[in-house]
């Protein structure tokens, strides 16, 4: 792929001209310029770069991880003269697929999962360490799926929707939900033992408290956001222990 | 708080906040990350940790998912690291519970100025339509900049109401708290638990993941009898 270390590198910027309008959009042209540069970029570009980039900064939306499958994509078919509508097509139809498929894999898997390992070190008094854990894993799967997605993009061209049913993204999905069920598990009663509280009395407290607590967020849900809640106890709370 | 640390705390807040949407989406503003860099500039990483923590089970509730509204830890948990290693050392349970308050409000108030900012990106993109439709580069690249300036300014300003505002009130509840440090402990992770139990309970509570749950629950329970005993 030409420009292959630049569009890499825009990738980690594709959300930053963020708008409801055009959601991913531009930093999708973006990302997509350096390798667009062969149709001609000379004297503010040819017509061809000049459309193909117009083309690529409209509306795109999708897990911004895996955005780079559709940037390799859609970089590809217009270097190979795809036909502009179909381009379009290509784009709009890897929407879906690639916010769901990041959705499930990293939002409500290997977030939550890297997360509670870091929770869990942090009980385990790992200090520091637990942040170090944290990011170096979390980054693992961040990096290498910005970095297979671009390649395979690139390769395949407008035909990528198969890449999406590749077998080591099927069994990843396959993994990472139990993952991270165990991990977030394990770890939010693991929190019990770190906190330094001062009697041992007070860890049994804290749990029946935030079984009371969670049932209360649950009953409210729809009406107000559990950190919304949360603030206005503790801002109850602070009143209380201000006029015992 | 002097300042040095001040300002210091405000950039890692700053650049915690960028992460989030912006630039690189590393996870740096997690409230483990940002809470700990906050703690360390001001002296006390561990404490910096042990806010970051707690509000890393706050941030359990909401996924950052495309254009949804979700607050912005980042800034918050930057600001509340920072301030839990002013007491030296020392858990004090009222300055946590005043410290907790605001950073939580600031969380919140994040993720309403993600709104302010993407409005303001899109009051830019309208401007340089003609030239954006016309395939110009150099718009391109302004739009980029344009957005990362204004996410970063909207982060520092965040982290310095957390930092400002949370360090009055984390002295003002610790002067007058009168109840035991008990209620100020059960509160703060009563209700930081409460909201991750529920959270974890919508994201695995049903089909197969709800008993690779309870299986990690069990052992969650037997470190804490573990760690308790020992």
């Amino acid at each position: 792929m030409p420009g292959f270390r630049a569009v890499l590198a825009r990738l980690f910027t594709i959300q930053a001209a963020f708008t409801y309008e055009r959601m991913l959009g531009i930093g999708f042209a973006f990302a997509s310029e350096p390798a667009l540069r062969g149709l001609g970029r000379r004297d503010g570009g040819s017509p061809a770069f000049r459309a193909a980039l117009a083309r690529q900064a409209r509306f795109f939306n999708a897990h911004p991880y895996l955005a780079s499958l559709a940037v390799g994509a859609s970089a590809r078919a217009e270097v190979d003269g795809v036909a502009p509508e179909r381009i379009e097509r290509l784009r709009s139809a890897l929407i879906g697929p690639l916010g769901s498929l990041g959705d499930r894999l990293i939002w409500a898997g290997w977030l939550p999962a890297c997360a509670a390992i870091a929770l869990l070190l942090v009980a385990c008094a790992a200090g520091g360490w637990a942040v170090v854990v944290f990011l170096v894993l979390y980054n693992l799967m961040h990096v290498g799926l910005r970095v297979w997605g671009l390649k395979v993009g690139w390769r395949a061209g407008v035909g990528v929707a198969g890449a999406l049913a590749s077998p080591g993204l099927q069994r990843a999905l396959e993994v990472v939900a139990p993952l991270a069920a165990v991990a977030v598990g394990a770890a939010l009663p693991s929190v019990l033992g770190w906190y330094p509280f001062g009697h041992h009395w007070e860890v049994f407290a804290a749990a029946a408290a935030a079984l009371l607590f969670a049932q209360g967020v649950r009953l409210l849900q729809g009406r107000a956001t559990g950190i919304v809640v949360a603030a206005f106890t503790l801002a109850v709370v602070v009143a209380v222990g201000m006029a015992w | 708080m002097n300042p040095g640390t001040f300002a210091v705390a405000v950039g890692v807040g700053a650049v915690a906040g960028l992460d989030c949407v912006s630039v690189p989406q590393a996870m740096i503003g997690r409230p483990l990350v940002a809470g700990f860099l906050g703690g360390a500039v001001a002296g006390g990483p561990l404490a910096g940790l042990a806010a970051g923590a707690v509000l890393e089970l706050f941030a359990f509730e909401t996924l950052p998912v495309g254009a949804s509204r979700y607050p912005d830890w980042g800034p918050a948990a930057a600001g509340a690291g920072a301030l839990a290693a002013q007491r030296g050392g020392t858990w004090d349970p009222a300055w946590m519970v005043g410290i907790m308050v605001v950073a939580l409000l600031a969380a919140w108030l994040g993720g309403l100025s993600m709104i302010l900012v993407r409005r303001l990106n899109a009051a830019q993109l309208r401007r340089r339509g003609p030239a954006l439709e016309g395939g110009d580069a150099r718009a391109l690249a302004a739009l980029q900049a344009g957005g990362i300036v204004r996410d970063l300014v909207r982060a520092a300003v965040l982290t310095a109401f957390t930092l400002a505002v949370g360090e009055r009130v984390a002295r003002h509840v610790a002067l007058g708290w009168r109840a035991p440090r008990a209620v100020a402990d059960v509160a703060v992770l009563g209700t930081a638990l409460g909201v991750a139990l529920w959270s974890a309970w919508r994201l695995f509570g049903q089909g197969r993941p709800r008993r690779w749950f309870a299986a990690g629950a069990v052992a969650g329970v037997a470190l804490v009898a573990g760690l308790l005993a020992w």
